[in-house]
């Protein structure tokens, strides 16, 4: 595990090294490439000056929210599909129509109809983290083993035991690993929608700083927070995962 | 399939049930748990007729079919759980279970962390933690090496002389069935018919020494005659 | 291996001949014609439109191939533009002379150098039945606006500013798709950003009388122009200022004869004939828009170094000042491409 640590650490340094050497050798001005220390540099002044913070939090909230009704929409509808074969029958179709289509062109559409508050962007947000989360909860359920349910039936457990002892503990791998996805999504939703239309948020804080600023290292510096927040969010779906189903090489 | 079987199993008996593969032996056994219904015929259980699975009853499977994600302990205590035990209760007597199997200390292991020997006789603690009257075993030891397989045998025969249940047990193995059963149900290919039934006069308590003796001889060559004979009823002439 | 090798060389081989062949027709060529032109990279704005129909008529009418350069053009948004111009990518390009002083600040290397915009393009515009007649009757009404940013924001806070307003004394909607224009018309918000020779146009065109509200007066903001970069204008000098003269000329002559401008436009972009009253109309705006005090005095395209101070100064002194660092008059403008003519 700290091997581990240690690895990712080393590769992140030599990303920076690289970047920097790029930099150099290149000779970009930062109005085209900032380096890393201007980019960090930038960072620290945004967060400093309170210009990041409102932004973030505001990215956060409809996060938040477009998760927690996303996956909850999606743990529902996928218990739905994987129980009734006509319900499957019914709505695949029109699920994978939806997911076919690109949040990108979606987003706009959303915004002209929900106006461009946060309402708008929770409903982008949910909806780009809803169809990997379905798909994940019912392959999750479906994939259960048929052995263990008729040990639970041996047991004769009830239809809710069924549920709670058997199934969704059976299916959680597979649920959480569609929250990995889902959670990554989110955070590229809640951009979108904040390009759709908005006036505050990380999405609309890069457009500030290339549009209106031409503050280029404040622009890479937002990047860096969106990709550090994709990140947390997809390492605490990992702690989750850890305390309930164990670490990789304690299942079986 | 099975074709007009009838068997009647003594209360505190162990019958063991052989036969050759899609006999049908596993179905008879999935029948007797309330797990399969019939097409026709009765079954009954302790005087009941058997209508679906029954707390009276104590499956062990081919496999040990644990839950990936619980404990030992926790598997093991999943019967309790299922009607309501409490928890500190529930747990406390499957570790009084898991002694009993010899898996004492190894309350916190996970299935992956466990021999398939192990596992087996988790899934015997839990098949035992309700203290049901009847045991039914499903070629419980088939998938574990032949040594692993003889100790548990003995462990098991052990267990039934302290609990005096009923034991019915599905097995190929022509020295397990001879070794563990008072009397051996030979069945025939599918569909399956009853083509036999051998006792074993082997006194008890039993030893794996009197697997040599001159009795579960004469039992296991009576058991193959009745096997060869059903699969080839011209052979054995 | 053998039999796989020679296409494969003779197809190389014969590459290699085309292109001896193709260096040595072109140095036939150089020697025997006179300078080749030189190759101008020209950014205009996102959409191609009757507005830039100066650029089209030099084009079409060959001012600028008669001034020995070989002009392309291409569209692209401002923030890109004004970096490409920066880079070199792009030679010279329309950019937001308010995009000039934060980019600057900020180390892109960019100039204005020539006013095509005279009046601030960027307005704020109601129907007259609003009852909105300057930036005070704007207190508590409703304004839409594409986003909190960019030049209309600019625009819209020295405007409500003269009238001791902020953006927070308005409800401000906005309208990311840049639909607050027929919101206007559609009375779903009383009063919106738009540019002079746009939105306000064509909701005049609809029979409506429309009030204007226009920040020259308060800030002098300057218009988009032309803008350059410090390398292409060391680089370059000579033939940027043929390309600014042609423009220039152009220009003059689509004021006299707007039939002129219109022609040109329809010709580059035919999709524009659809509708010739209102692409008439914008243009009339347009031309409008390329004149005030300053450039009538002092020919199209002239410099107000006064109005850029004020500028820097208005800027710098906004809540979120896009200005990074101090930036003075002379890093932002360059008259080098002024030809002066008497």
């Amino acid at each position: 595990m700290r091997r581990d640590l240690l690895l990712t650490a080393g590769v992140g340094l030599l990303f920076l090294a690289v970047w920097q050497a790029i930099v150099l050798i290149g000779g970009y001005p930062p109005y085209i490439l900032p380096s890393p220390f201007a980019v960090a540099g930038r960072l620290a002044s945004a967060a400093g000056t309170g210009i990041l913070f409102p932004h973030l939090l505001t990215t956060l909230v409809e996060i938040a929210l477009g998760l927690a009704l996303g996956v909850s929409t999606a743990l529902l509808l996928g218990f739905l599909l994987a129980r009734s074969r006509l319900a499957d029958r019914l709505l695949s179709p029109y699920l994978v129509a939806a997911q076919a289509t690109p949040i990108l062109a979606l987003a706009p559409v959303i915004v002209l109809w929900f106006g461009s508050g946060l309402l708008s962007k929770v409903l982008i947000c949910a909806l780009i983290c809803f169809f990997p989360m379905v798909v994940a909860t019912t392959v999750g359920l479906r994939s259960i083993d048929p052995r263990l349910v008729e040990l639970a039936r041996s047991l004769r457990a009830t239809q809710r035991q069924l549920i709670r002892t058997i199934e969704v503990p059976a299916a959680l791998p597979q649920i959480l690993g569609g929250l990995k996805v889902a959670v990554t999504l989110s955070v590229v939703g809640a951009i979108v929608a904040e390009w759709a239309g908005g006036d505050r948020g990380l999405g609309v804080l890069i457009n500030l700083a290339r549009g209106s600023l031409f503050d280029i290292p404040l622009m890479f510096a937002t990047l860096v927070v969106i990709a550090g927040l994709g990140v947390t969010l997809y390492l605490l779906v990992v702690l989750v995962e850890r305390r309930l189903v164990g670490a990789p090489h304690q299942r079986s | 399939m099975l074709d007009r079987v009838r068997l009647a199993v003594p209360e505190g008996g162990v019958v063991a049930v052989v036969g050759p593969s899609g006999c049908g032996k596993s179905t008879l056994l999935r029948i007797v748990a309330g797990l399969l219904s019939l097409d026709g015929g009765t079954v009954r259980l302790l005087g009941d007729p058997v209508t679906g699975p029954d707390a009276r009853v104590g499956l062990v499977f081919q496999e040990p079919r644990l839950l990936p994600w619980r404990s030992a302990r926790e598997n093991v205590a999943y019967p309790l759980e299922l009607r309501g035990v409490p928890r500190a209760e529930r747990l406390a007597r499957a570790d009084e279970l898991l002694a009993s199997v010899g898996l004492d200390g190894f309350g916190d292991a996970r299935p992956a962390q466990l021999s398939g020997g192990m596992a087996q006789r988790v899934g015997l603690a839990r098949a035992l933690v309700l203290a049901p009257p009847v045991l039914l075993l499903d070629e419980p030891f088939g998938a574990l090496d032949a040594l692993t397989r003889d100790r548990l045998d003995a462990e098991l025969l052990g267990l039934w002389e302290r609990a005096g249940s009923t034991i019915v047990l599905v097995t190929h193995s022509i020295p397990e069935a001879v070794f563990l059963a008072d009397r051996v149900v030979v069945l025939s290919p599918r569909p399956g018919r009853v083509v036999a039934e051998i006792p074993v006069a082997l006194p008890r308590p039993r030893r794996w020494a009197d697997l040599d003796g001159v009795e579960s001889g004469r039992a296991a060559a009576a058991i193959r005659r009745a096997l060869e004979e059903s699969a080839d009823p011209e052979a054995g002439e | 291996m053998d039999r796989r090798r020679s296409p494969l060389a003779a197809a190389l081989a014969a590459t290699l001949g085309l292109a001896v062949l193709g260096a040595g027709a072109v140095t036939a060529q150089d020697a025997s014609s006179a300078p080749a032109p030189v190759p101008l990279r020209v950014g205009l704005g996102y959409i191609p439109s009757v507005q830039f129909a100066a650029f089209y008529l030099a084009d079409a009418a060959g001012y600028y191939r008669d001034a020995g350069l070989d002009v392309t053009f291409e569209n692209k948004i401002d923030p890109e533009l004004i970096t490409l111009i920066g880079q070199g990518a792009v030679d010279i390009g329309m950019g937001d002379g308010t995009s000039v002083i934060p980019a600057r600040s900020q180390g892109i290397p960019v100039r204005y150098a020539a006013t095509i915009y005279a009046d601030f393009p960027s307005v704020v515009f109601a129907k007259a039945s609003s009852g909105i007649a300057s930036p005070a009757d704007l207190a508590g009404r409703s304004l839409g606006i594409p986003g909190k940013f960019g030049t209309s924001w600019v625009m819209l806070q020295a405007l409500l500013g003269s009238a001791g307003l902020t953006p927070d004394d308005l409800e401000i909607v906005l309208y990311p798709d840049f639909g607050q224009g027929a919101a206007v018309g559609a009375d779903a918000v009383d009063s919106a950003t738009g540019f002079a020779n746009n939105e306000p146009v064509r909701l005049a065109l609809t029979g409506e009388e429309v009030t204007v509200l226009r920040v020259d007066d308060i800030v002098p903001l300057p218009g988009p122009g032309l803008v350059v970069g410090d390398a292409t204008l060391a680089a370059k000098g000579d033939a940027l200022r043929a390309f600014v003269a042609a423009t220039t000329r152009a220009m003059a002559e689509i004021a006299e004869d707007p039939q002129r401008g219109i022609d040109a436009a329809f010709a580059r972009i035919p999709e524009l004939a659809a509708e010739p009253e209102a692409q008439r109309a914008v243009l009339e705006a347009t031309i409008a828009g390329w004149s005030n005090a300053y450039t009538e005095a002092n020919g199209y395209g002239a410099i107000d170094p006064a109005a850029w101070g004020a500028t820097i100064d208005f800027l710098s002194g906004l809540p979120e000042s896009p200005v990074a660092g101090p930036v003075s008059v002379e890093d932002v403008i360059t008259q080098d491409l002024l030809t002066v003519e008497e």
